[in-house]
Formats: C-alpha cells, structure tokens, sequence
C-alpha cells in the first residue's frame, strides 16, 4: 500500500517539482509517510519470531528499494530547501529501524542459541568422577569437638608423656604405694618406678611445676590400664581438665563442667553431681547426665536410674599444690577428667568398646 | 557390696515412721556419695508363695509318681499334684499359688493327669535359696500356716548393690551405711551396746602373742565351748544370700553375717585342732606352706603376715584361714578371731598371692581397730539368741592403742573459699552432729574433734570441707561462671598443624585408625625390626596381658598392615588408612630410671584400586607415586622453598628397591616404600601394600612457611619441550637438579610431562620429555636467550648423562 503510495507520490514530485515546493502542506504529507511507515515497521517487528523474517522486514524496510532508501536515494531531486528537513527526517527513522533490528535480533539470536544448548541434555544423576572424602577416627573428632568447647571458655592443651615415672601417676596425686585407691588402677609396669600411666592426671603436676597460675588447661591423651575384657581395653583415651587460680571454688567447677555438658549433649539435658572420692581432689564429684534414652525415668541403658555417669572431678586437693610449690591458701582450683570412648558411646549410642580399636572401615566410615 | 534395707532398718530407731520409699532411699545414698549400683525388690519375686500345711495326701489314681495332697493354705484346703516322695502328713511346706512365678513359670490351676492342682510345693532350687532339688522344702513347726513365705523367711526385703568408695572403710557395713542414713536424714542411729569391761583379759588361759604391732594392732579373741551344732536359720541363710554369700554352717555364716553388720572381718578355727592355747601373729617364714579353706596351697614369704599356733601357720592374717584348723560338722569348740590388720601390708600380700576376700578387701582400706570387740560382742548377741549360747565367759585383747581420736578446727572462711558458698556455721555445725563429730563453734571456727571409725579419712579442714558439701548437698550449690580476663584459649602451632595435616589426610581420603600401643616379639622378628636400629629398643611391660602386648611399638606399620588385613578380610580391598600416634624407644643409655622416648608419627598406608573402574574411568592400581603424591601434597602445604628427597634405602620391611628415606632440606624426616611382599603374603594379603612414616615431630617443628609478598609480574613467559634419551639407570632428579642447574634464575619450572620406552629407541634407555619454563620478571625474555640457555643445557646433559636430544 505505502508503496504504491509512495511510487505515485515519487511520479508526482518529479513531474511536478516545481510545484510541491510551492505547496508546503506537501512536507507533513512525507512527514506523515515516514512516520507511518515507522509504525508499520514496529507492528511487523513485533510479530517477527525468527531470524528469517527479521530477514524480510530488514529487506523491506532498510533494502534498496524501501520507503527511506527510495526517499534518501532521491533527495537530490527535492528542493534545496526541503532537502535537509527530509534528509534529516529520513536519517533519522533510518537509524532506529537498524537499531531496533540488530536488537531485535541479538534477541531471536539468543533465544535460537539457548535452543541448540537445550539439546545438549545430560544425565544429571550420573555419579560424580571421584573425590571421596575419608573419615577421622570418630575419638580424635570428640577430642576436637571437646578442646573446641574449652578452648571457647580459655582453655589451652596440654600434653604429656605415655611412659610415666611413678612419681607423676600416683605419688605427687596423693596416692603413695600403699594407698587403697591404687588397687583401682591396674597398671602396666616397664620398670619399679617406670609404667605406662593410668590416667591423664600426671600431666597436671607436670604442668603446674612449669607454669605458675592463672592455670586453665585441658589434657587429651592416651592411657592404659591392665584391663581386657568386653568392658575394658588395655588402652583408652582420657581428657583431663585443670583450673588452678585465686578464688576458683566449686561453684566454678559446676559451671564449667555443666557448660561442656551442655555443649556436647545438648542443653535439654539435666546434670548431676554427685559425691566420690578421688586421692587427689577433695571435694570429689562424679558428673552425670540424664539419660536420653528414656528421658530421666530409668532404662536399661542407664541401669534404672535415668542418670549416665560422664565424668570425674573435684576441687585440687591441696596437697597437691605443695608437691608443686604453690600456696594452698592462695590458689584453689578444680580438676576433671573423663574417658573419650565413653563419651563417644553416649552420643553416638555405640554399644561395643572393642569397636574403637578394631579399626573396622565400616564403624569409621560412619562418624 | 550388697546390703539389704530391712537389715540397715534394724539400726535406724523408727524408720518406718519417715515413709522413705526404697528409690529415695537409695537416692540418698547416692547423692552422698556411696553409689546405689542396682536396687532388687526380693520380696517381689515370691509373690503368692506362702506357708502351707499338708494336711493329707494320697497317691494320684492314674500315675505311681505322683501324690494327690490336700494342702492348708490358712484360707482353705487347696488340692495340689506333686511329685515328690519326701514329705509326710502334717509337714510345713512352701506352697506356689497360682499367679506366683516360680523358675521363671508362673503358676496356674490345671489338671495334671485328670486331677486338678491348685498350685505348687517348692524346692530349695525352686525358690532360689540352694541348688538343692531333691524333693520339696519341709519347714519346722515354728512357721504359721497362711503365712506369706518371704516374710517369714526374711526375703521381703529390697537388696542394694553398692559402690563404697575407698576412703569410707567405714561404710563397709551394714552398721556404717546405717549411720550414714542417719546423718542425712537425721533419723536416729541405734545400734545394741555391749559392756565388755568386766570381761577383757579376765583370765590367761589363751595367750595371743602379736610379733609386730605395726603390722597387727589389735587382736581379739574368744572361745565358745561345746557349740550346739544347729542348721543356720533361714532368715539369716537369706540374708547371707542376698548379699551373695554361700550358707556353710552356723558358725562360718556367722561369721560372715558380723562381717556384713559391722564391717569387722572374723575367723572362726576349730580351737581343737589348734597345736595349743596360744596365737601367734607373726612374719610367715621364706617359703612357709599353707594350704588355704579354698583348697589351694600357697607358698609364702617373709613379708606376709600369718596367724600361727606353735607349730605352723593356720591363716594367711587378713585374707583367708587355712584348711587344717576350719570349722568342721564336729567341730565341738571355737576360737573366734576379731583383729585389725595393717591395711598396706594386707594390700601388698593379696596382690602378692592373687587372692583378693571379703577380709582382705576390708583391711586395705585401713578398718577401724575400735571394731574388733564390738564385732565380738555382736557374734556372741546373735549366736545366743540362735542357739541360747548365754553372754559369757573372758574375752582375749591383744591391743597396742594408739592415738585414734583428732581434732581438726575448721575456718568458715576456708568453707566459702572452696566451695564458693556461705553456708551459715550453725548449719555446719549441725551437719557435724549428724556425723557424730562432736563441735563447738568458736568466733567464725569450728573446732571439732574425729571419731575413731573417721579417724583415717577426716585428717585435715579440707576433708571436713567435703563432708560439709556432701551433706549439704551437691545440688544446692550454684554454677559460678569464671571470669576470663587476661586469658584466651588456644592450640599452639604444633597442636594447630597436627590437627590440619589430619584434616588434609581425611580431605583426600584417607581415613584415620587408632591402634594399640602395644606389639609383639612375634611381629618385632616378622618385620625384622630387630635388626633396624631405627625400630629397635622396644620398651618392654613387665606384666603385659598377653604376649601380644608385651613391647610397645617402635613403628605404626604392623598395626596399619593388620588393619589393612582385617578389612580386606570384610572384603574392603580398596583402603587408604592413616594413623597419628606416639612410638616408644628405649633410650641408648641403659639407665632404668629414665623415661623413653616418645615420638608422635605419622603413618600413611595404601593399597587396592586407586581409582575405581567407573563409567567414566578406568580402574587403577595404587602404586608408589600415588603414595608420594600424598607427601608432596603435605609437604607442599607446610614447606615453602624447600627440598624433598627421596633416597634410596635398604629398610628389610621394604622391598629391596621401592624403599626410600624421606629428606626434607637434608633433614630425614621419615620412610617410604612398598611393603616387602612376603610380609605381605605371609599377612594373607593378595595386593601390594605402600607405607608411608613420618616424624610428625620433625615435621611440624621444621616447617618453613615464611610468607613474604612478591611483586605479579606481567612479562610474558616462554614454554619449551625438550626430550632426551638416556640409560635407564639414570634418575629424574638428578635430570632435574642438572637442567635447574644450567637453567639460571630466568628457568622458573621444570616439569616432566612424558617417560617413554619402546621401539622407537634403543633397548635400556628412555626417553625423558621435560616442559621448561622461562621468565624474566623485570621485561620481555628474547627467544634468543632462551635458545642459548637451551643448548648450554642440552651439552651438559649430554656430558653429565650422556643424553641424546630425541627427534
Ligand atoms: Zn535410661
């Protein structure tokens, strides 16, 4: 239609030059044909839904033979007066239909792009090409979780030596060769005095000799006693806790330990302490937890009583404190100490010690 | 150690008004300090058992075994089937009604052969009291039709397990846990008083002869004549056997009873059979023989006590009596021995034989001497009123007294100090009465004065401090959080990269076992470590529970190769396992005195597939370069500018050529290799092994991780391949080191990207393709300068090695 209307248009102003440029009314007439033919090419822009007939409508609205390249390609023959208003005009028009089409299609380009990559569909679930993560032994991990707990409340590690002199195991801990308390621990002996130690506890003597208070350590470690059966191996892990400072008292004692408790079971769980001996803390407690298993009302896990006993501790005996030089009258302090295996049970409920040291893959894998 | 509550009711004045029911009870208990292990409801288990009487019986018309009786039951007559023969008309029988458990069984009416039973008369077995299941129980007269049977045998009691901690010998009895209760209940303690004034030493027809008073301070002693030889009543049988104590005869279970009461270990010896009228206690001789109740003989020392007649040792003093003098079924008179032995020296001897009693264990913890007469007196209340004996006759008192009573005074301020807690004085001061420790409150002290059955645990304030927080109660006490200005927690750096290095071992994984300490004589020899001086100077254990256990390691290999076998035994073949522990090693000199050392190791062992057949791979065989792999890969992470070497060695646990020392900046820091195949063949191990250990201590106290920042430069760098054939002895990093060498500081990298061996060169040679790396950080390297240094290479290989460029 518009280019009929313009090839008639075109006969007309060659024939009749002269005459147009008298009659300016004609300049809003090809004004009004370039802005309709804008409006055209935007309507069948619209409608485009390939590159091919974005092909099409870029022929007929920029080729050589459309509405502006017709207009442009004759505007030498306007007069010179109309010529820069058309020219501009023109240009103009030219210039967004081009824009809009590389738009238009950068666009159809993206959308056929994005179908070609549809195609290449793979199966998602195929298992991944291999990096297997291994497992730490589940006793170094408690031990991790533990020293994190306390490093948290300004602890610090400490260690020891495995192979103890008799001195540092029983002796300076207030348990002389004689005394009852030894007949608890079964002890493997290297030589008189020499022997693998029974507990962690030595290393709060050594450490004390070294170091003067404020004194917050927690000691991790192997120990070993003479004991194999389904409830004892010759070997096992122990942490033991010290705190020697002025003005330590029970009362910080039952906050530490109910803090570790609270962290490592969980804060639905109840702790209990309860009066024991030990030679070297006075007074002495052993530390339970309720049971999780029927919520505090007796089980068989825990024996009837709804309690699971976690740990030992107690106020430093001062005695202790003289073996290391320090003034009983001026620091008090508290000690603690529980097996890792027996915590790993409780939290795990695994119900096999001897798990711990058969280093089957499978109990490792799990933890 | 077993108690029952009825007995410990027997010393608390009007128990039963206080409504404690038996799981408070035992709460107390615990919370006190003595721990209530178990609580078993005897009583329970003879529900709708009771006392009954045959009042006729006939036999049963279709079956000859069998009886038809006609059984009292005090509310009716109950026709019951039985098929024992040992009874008669007008015998007292225990009858099991229907709904009382008996073996397991519970008891209903049916018919047996056509007749009905309403129940059933039970054995000894039947009830649990002996294994005695010939025929059912008869009764005496003395027992009332209708009765319920555990009430009038003394087995409606509730029996408690406890955990009696080593400082309270004290509480090693009935009598003690009484007063304990009494303390922490405040109801009344009562136990039966004796005079004994008038009878002590009143003659010297025995004479009790004490060596060392050290050893043995108090002896007592006393004779009963013609003894009444009766069967032990029931009720005290019972309550011997809820405590887990045999019934033997009156006189043995007696013994045994006082025991349980008061905590006071006797003897009873057939005074007959003793040589003369007098005791000896005494050192036994070298080698003195004596054959114990137990039947064993022992053979003992000179540091062992024994009691003795003239003639020979009748008891090993505090631990068991010997056999020649026991109490026997004619035994007519007794000598009853109550005496206080040395608790260390009793330790030391029971450990020394292997022989631990219900004596002995007593005696290690340091009994009270004041115990003997009283235990003697007991015996003597119970024995007359079983057999009407009569409270007569001279009690024999050996006793070197010794200071027994103490006073401690106690600071309020101390109180507050420990337990963080005023406790108001009066209240202490009430406690202390509950205890029987006499007080008196003087300004902000205490002054108290110990009573003798405390007198070896209440030594200093402190303990009165504990006896003031485990009366008051653990539970009132408040959490105080402690302050923690000026202090922040940490790892050190040891601690910090032990723990990651483990992380990183798991990350590529690895996973992590733990092991014993201990190995054997069997696995030293198998992996030749006795002849590495490396791995040998194990520490031995005197007293090893096996012979597995009897050194400790020297190396972590055999435990990871057994780990290694163990799994694959589960069919887990494809195994990465890693261990960090100590090893132990003798120290050169041969002084006994010092401690080994302890190394902290880091033991790495592979085997298996490396990589999986999959559906996008293909399967791969661990080998040696994946192992290495695994200690560049930690290497690099803690060592920067540094050198690691792998030098050939000749460890025997290896095999003779993959078998490397591990040097770090010409530090050996550890071992590397393929595990010797005929160990691992004998291990039953079809797969080769690779391992791997490292001195973590030397590791992590080596590491070199300076880090300082160095400029990025832009210059563009300039790649080239060179290929060289050279004889197959020749190794890759001495190729290396030679090209770095010539290579000056423009060579950045060396990288050995091909190894190749076949047709298209000379038999024994290979062909070593190396990507070198050039790079000026300050312009533009010229192709031209790398050309040069190219060919300077080239030459020097070729003289070093005689390499051939490969075309
Ligand atoms: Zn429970």
């Amino acid at each position: 239609m518009i280019q009929k209307l313009l090839k008639n248009w075109l006969k007309l102003q060659r024939k009749n030059l002269h005459k147009i440029m008298d009659e300016k009314e004609k300049i809003d007439d090809i004004n009004n044909l370039i802005e309709s033919e804008l409006v055209n090419f935007t309507r069948e822009l619209d409608n485009v839904k390939s590159l091919s007939e974005l092909e099409s409508v870029k022929t007929k609205y920029t080729g050589k033979k459309s509405f502006l390249t017709v207009t442009l390609r004759n505007i030498g023959s306007l007069p010179v007066q109309l010529r820069p208003i058309i020219g501009n005009k023109s240009n103009a028009a030219r210039k967004k239909i081009e824009a809009d089409i590389l738009k238009k299609e950068q666009f159809l380009k993206g959308i056929e792009y994005e179908k070609k990559l549809r195609e290449e569909s793979i199966d998602l679930s195929l298992p991944g090409r291999g990096i297997k993560a291994g497992r730490k032994n589940i006793i170094s991990s408690v031990i991790e979780e533990i020293e994190e707990i306390f490093i948290g409340m300004g602890f610090e590690i400490a260690e020891g030596p495995e192979v103890e002199t008799d001195y540092y195991n029983f002796e300076a801990l207030n348990t002389p060769a004689d005394h009852p308390a030894r007949s608890l621990h079964d002890t493997f002996f290297v030589s008189d005095s020499i022997l693998l130690r029974t507990h962690t506890s030595p290393v709060q003597i050594r450490y004390m000799e070294k170091n003067k208070p404020p004194i917050f350590i927690i000691v991790p470690g192997k120990v070993y006693r003479r004991d194999y059966d389904v409830t004892h191996t010759p070997m096992f892990t122990q942490i033991e806790g010290l705190v020697v400072d002025k003005d330590i008292n029970f009362g910080n004692l039952k906050w530490t330990i109910e803090t570790f408790a609270y962290e490592i079971f969980g804060r639905k769980r109840k702790v209990r302490f309860r009066p024991h001996y030990f030679p070297f803390t006075e007074p002495s407690a052993e530390v339970d937890v309720s049971c999780n298993i029927c919520g505090g009302k007796g089980c068989r896990s825990c024996s009837g009583s709804g309690w699971l006993e976690i740990l030992g501790a107690g106020m430093v005996d001062p005695n202790l404190y003289k073996f290391v030089g320090y003034d009983p009258e001026e620091v008090s302090g508290f000690a603690f100490g529980m097996g890792i295996e027996r915590i790993c049970m409780l939290k795990y409920g695994i119900d096999d010690l001897r798990l711990f040291f058969e280093n089957d893959l499978r109990f490792i894998d799990q933890f | 150690m077993k108690v029952t509550l009825n007995w410990i009711k027997e010393f608390l004045d009007d128990y039963n008004q206080n409504k404690i029911s038996p799981g408070d009870f035992a709460d107390i208990l615990t919370m006190s300090g003595t721990e209530v292990k178990k609580i078993e409801n005897i009583g329970s288990k003879y529900e709708n058992i009771i006392i009954g009487k045959i009042v006729d019986f006939i036999n049963h018309p279709s079956a000859d075994k069998l009886s038809l009786c006609k059984v009292d039951t005090g509310t009716r007559i109950a026709s019951i089937v039985c098929g024992a023969k040992n009874f008669k008309k007008g015998d007292i029988v225990v009858t099991a009604l229907p709904g009382a458990v008996v073996n397991g069984m519970t008891i209903r009416e049916n018919k047996i052969r056509g007749q009905i039973s309403e129940g059933m008369m039970c054995s000894e077995m039947e009830l649990g009291l002996s294994s005695d299941s010939e025929g059912i129980m008869i009764l005496d007269e003395s027992f009332r039709v209708g009765e319920s049977f555990s009430k009038s045998v003394g087995l409606d009691d509730i029996v408690l397990e406890l955990e009696v901690t080593p400082n309270r010998p004290d509480c090693l009895g009935v009598i003690g846990i009484a007063r304990e209760i009494s303390a922490l209940t405040g109801i009344e303690f009562k136990i039966p008083e004796y005079d004994f004034d008038k009878r002590l030493n009143i003659d010297s027809n025995f004479i009790i002869e004490i060596e060392d008073y050290n050893l043995c301070p108090r002896y007592t002693a006393k004779i009963f004549e013609n003894i009444t030889n009766i069967q032990t009543p029931l009720w005290l049988r019972n309550r011997l056997l809820m405590c887990d104590i045999r019934s033997i005869s009156l006189i043995v279970d007696l013994t045994n009873y006082i025991m349980l009461e008061t905590g006071q270990p006797l003897h009873a010896f057939d005074k007959d059979l003793l040589y003369s009228n007098k005791i000896v206690v005494r050192r036994a001789k070298e080698d003195e023989k004596i054959k114990l109740i137990d039947d064993s003989t022992r053979i003992l020392d000179n540091d062992m006590l024994v009691i003795a007649d003239e003639k020979k040792a009748v008891a090993i003093a505090g631990i068991m009596g010997g056999k020649d003098t026991e109490i026997n079924p004619d035994t007519k008179n007794i000598l009853l021995e109550a005496a206080n032995f040395n608790g260390p020296s009793i330790m030391r001897t029971s450990k020394k034989i292997g022989l631990r009693s219900e004596a002995s264990n007593r005696f290690e913890k340091k009994i009270d001497p004041l115990l003997t007469l009283y235990a003697v007196g007991r015996f003597e209340d119970v024995l007359n009123k079983i057999t009407g004996y009569g409270i007569k006759g001279c009690i024999y008192d050996n006793y070197k007294k010794t200071e027994r009573q103490r006073n401690i005074v106690l600071r309020t301020d101390r109180v507050k100090q420990i337990l963080g807690k005023d406790i108001d004085k009066n209240t202490i001061s009430r406690i202390f009465t509950g205890l029987k420790i006499e007080n008196r409150i003087r300004d902000k002290n205490i002054e108290t004065i110990i009573p003798s059955w405390r007198y070896e645990d209440l030594e200093r304030e402190i303990d009165l401090v504990e006896e003031i927080a485990r009366i008051y109660g653990y539970d009132k006490f408040d959490s105080i959080p402690t302050t923690v200005t000026g202090r922040r927690g940490k790892y050190t750096g040891y601690q910090k990269a032990v723990r990651e290095i483990r992380q990183s071992l798991c990350d590529i994984g690895l996973n992590e076992v733990i092991n014993y300490s201990f190995c054997s004589i069997d696995t030293i020899k198998k992996f030749r470590l006795d002849l590495e001086k490396e791995y040998s100077d194990n520490v031995e254990i005197l007293n090893p529970i096996n012979e597995d256990f009897r050194y400790l390691r020297t190396t972590l290999l055999p435990s990871l190769l057994k780990n290694v076998r163990d799994n694959i035994n589960h069919n887990i073949k494809d195994i990465g396992i890693f261990e960090i522990s100590k090893i132990f090693k003798k120290r050169s000199d041969e002084d006994n005195d010092t401690l080994p050392l302890e190394i902290n190791k880091i033991g790495v062992m592979l085997t298996g597939k490396r990589v999986q057949k999959s559906w996008s791979e293909e399967e791969r065989n661990t080998d040696f370069y994946d192992l290495k792999g695994i200690l560049e890969f930690i290497y690099d992470k803690y060592y920067f500018n540094s050198i690691l070497k792998i030098e050939e060695s000749d460890y025997k646990f290896f095999h003779p050529r993959i078998n490397g020392s591990i040097r770090i900046n010409g530090k050996k820091m550890g071992i590397i290799g393929k595990i010797h195949p005929l160990l691992v063949m004998e291990a039953e191990i079809n797969q080769d092994v690779y391992y791997m250990e490292l001195n973590l201590d030397d590791f992590v106290n080596n590491i070199r991780k300076e880090k300082k920042y160095k400029a990025i430069t832009n210059f563009p760098s300039i790649d080239v391949d060179l290929a060289i054939v050279v004889d197959e002895e020749i190794k890759n990093d001495d190729i290396v080191s030679e090209i770095k060498k010539c290579g000056s500081s423009l060579l950045k990298d060396v990288r050995l990207f091909d190894i190749y061996r076949g047709p298209q060169i000379e038999k024994n040679k290979k062909s070593m393709a190396y990507s070198l790396n050039f790079r000026e950080d300050s312009r533009t390297l010229k192709d031209a300068e790398v050309e040069i240094i190219v060919k300077r290479i080239l030459e020097n290989l070729g003289k070093k090695f005689n390499a051939k460029i490969r075309e």
